[in-house]
């Protein structure tokens, strides 16, 4: 939604929670556990991207993980949406927990969410280095890909190359260049001095 | 998990729809109330913008830190301890009394959990997402930052894989401070880049 129009000013709260309601944090939980095992088709994005537009606005961020999980669970056959229909239905209650003594699992995830890890880049070998000029392609791809809208036509220099990483949807590992636009580039004249850089894989560059 | 907030209210649709998933899977054997409980508590309670702090007060003190750290953000900061999910390839970006960097992610909210846990709400906000690339100067006035005219305000778009963890340039007058009093200097806006 880079440089979209009319949504107001920036509005920092004080004192903020991490999590704002219970069921907040219960989404990322389930969210990170059902990914971690095994549970969940599909990672996070590609889901909340196929959310409709007008939904996708009106719904609140952990609202979009929610479905997104549910969306992964339910590709995966793990859960079916009418026993999620139905449970959600049976009433006012919150439904009861069972709680499980579980050392064996909770080991593990809190290691997965709290110690160093290698790099997930691979050496890149592509075909720009630093310093080229580069011009980003224009398209209209249906489906999830990382490519913003406001910088497809736009030129821009090669900063930075950290790495290849696979594109979304893709195997293949491909170059990830870390390009600058000057922002008159991007907005035109009256645009405020400065730049942006934007992570971009080779295939989105010519 | 305290269930204070919510006795004798009726639970919202986004609630049910919440309790159901998680209760139809401990149901099922597939998962506990505790590993969700565990990633609730991490992220609320361990992994924060304190772990940011300490990185950044480490290249305040030590340069050979800081020149590790800028040349791989990834193995610098895991000498502290630090990273997981998000933080799998970490650039930290170096304030300079030329430049400014800010950090946004326009397609979603990529944020650097290791060092900062869960962005806050207004980072993931639609102002947010749509104006820092467009007129980050006026953002960065909404949040008290004025930036010298002179000095260049570079903004990162960190929607693919690397996430971005910005170095504020040491503040004057700290220099006797020592690292552990450094750290409660530096903020999450800080490390945004929200915040000079």
């Amino acid at each position: 939604m880079g440089g979209m129009h009319g949504f107001g000013p920036v509005e920092p709260e004080a004192g903020e929670p991490v999590f704002h309601e219970p069921w907040e944090g219960r989404v990322v939980g389930l969210m990170i556990g059902t990914g971690a095992a095994g549970l969940r088709r599909g990672s996070i994005r590609p889901a909340i991207e196929r959310i409709d537009p007008a939904t996708y606005l009106a719904s609140s961020y952990y609202e979009r993980w929610a479905r997104s999980v549910e969306a992964g669970l339910v590709g995966a056959g793990t859960l079916t949406e009418a026993e999620i229909d139905a449970r959600a239905a049976t009433g006012g209650a919150r439904p009861a927990r069972l709680e499980h003594d579980s050392p064996e699992l909770v080991a593990p995830i809190r290691a997965f969410l709290d110690s160093p890890q290698p790099t997930s880049g691979a050496p890149a070998a592509g075909a720009f280095a630093v310093g080229d000029r580069v011009t980003v392609r224009r398209m209209a791809p249906e489906g999830h890909h990382r490519c913003p809208r406001y910088v497809r036509g736009a030129t821009g220099t090669v900063a930075r190359i950290e790495g290849a990483w696979p594109h979304p949807g893709d195997d293949r590992p491909e170059a990830v260049y870390s390009v600058r636009f000057a922002n008159a580039d991007l907005w035109g004249d009256d645009a405020e001095p400065g730049s942006v850089t934007v992570d971009l894989w080779e295939r989105y560059l010519t | 998990m305290s269930d204070d907030g919510h006795r004798g209210a009726e639970p919202s649709p986004i609630e049910r729809r919440v309790d159901a998933i998680e209760s139809l899977l401990v149901e099922k054997g597939l998962l506990t109330t505790e590993v969700v409980d565990a990633i609730v508590e991490t992220y609320e309670q361990d992994v924060g913008p304190l772990n940011g702090a300490k990185v950044v007060a480490r290249a305040w003190i030590d340069d050979d830190y800081r020149a590790r750290l800028l040349a791989d953000g990834t193995a610098a900061i895991g000498e502290l301890g630090f990273g997981g999910p998000e933080g799998e390839h970490l650039v930290v970006l170096e304030n300079t009394p030329a430049v400014h960097n800010v950090v946004v992610c326009t397609l979603c909210s990529c944020y650097p959990w290791p060092v900062l846990g869960l962005p806050p709400r207004w980072y993931k906000s639609h102002a947010y997402r749509a104006r820092m690339v467009r007129e980050p100067r006026t953002v960065l006035a909404e949040f008290g930052t004025t930036v010298p005219d002179g000095v260049e305000v570079a903004v990162w778009d960190s929607s693919a894989e690397v996430r971005y963890l910005v170095l504020p340039e040491r503040p004057d007058g700290t220099d006797g401070l020592s690292e552990d009093d450094l750290v409660p200097l530096v903020t999450r806006d800080h490390m945004i880049g929200v915040v000079r």
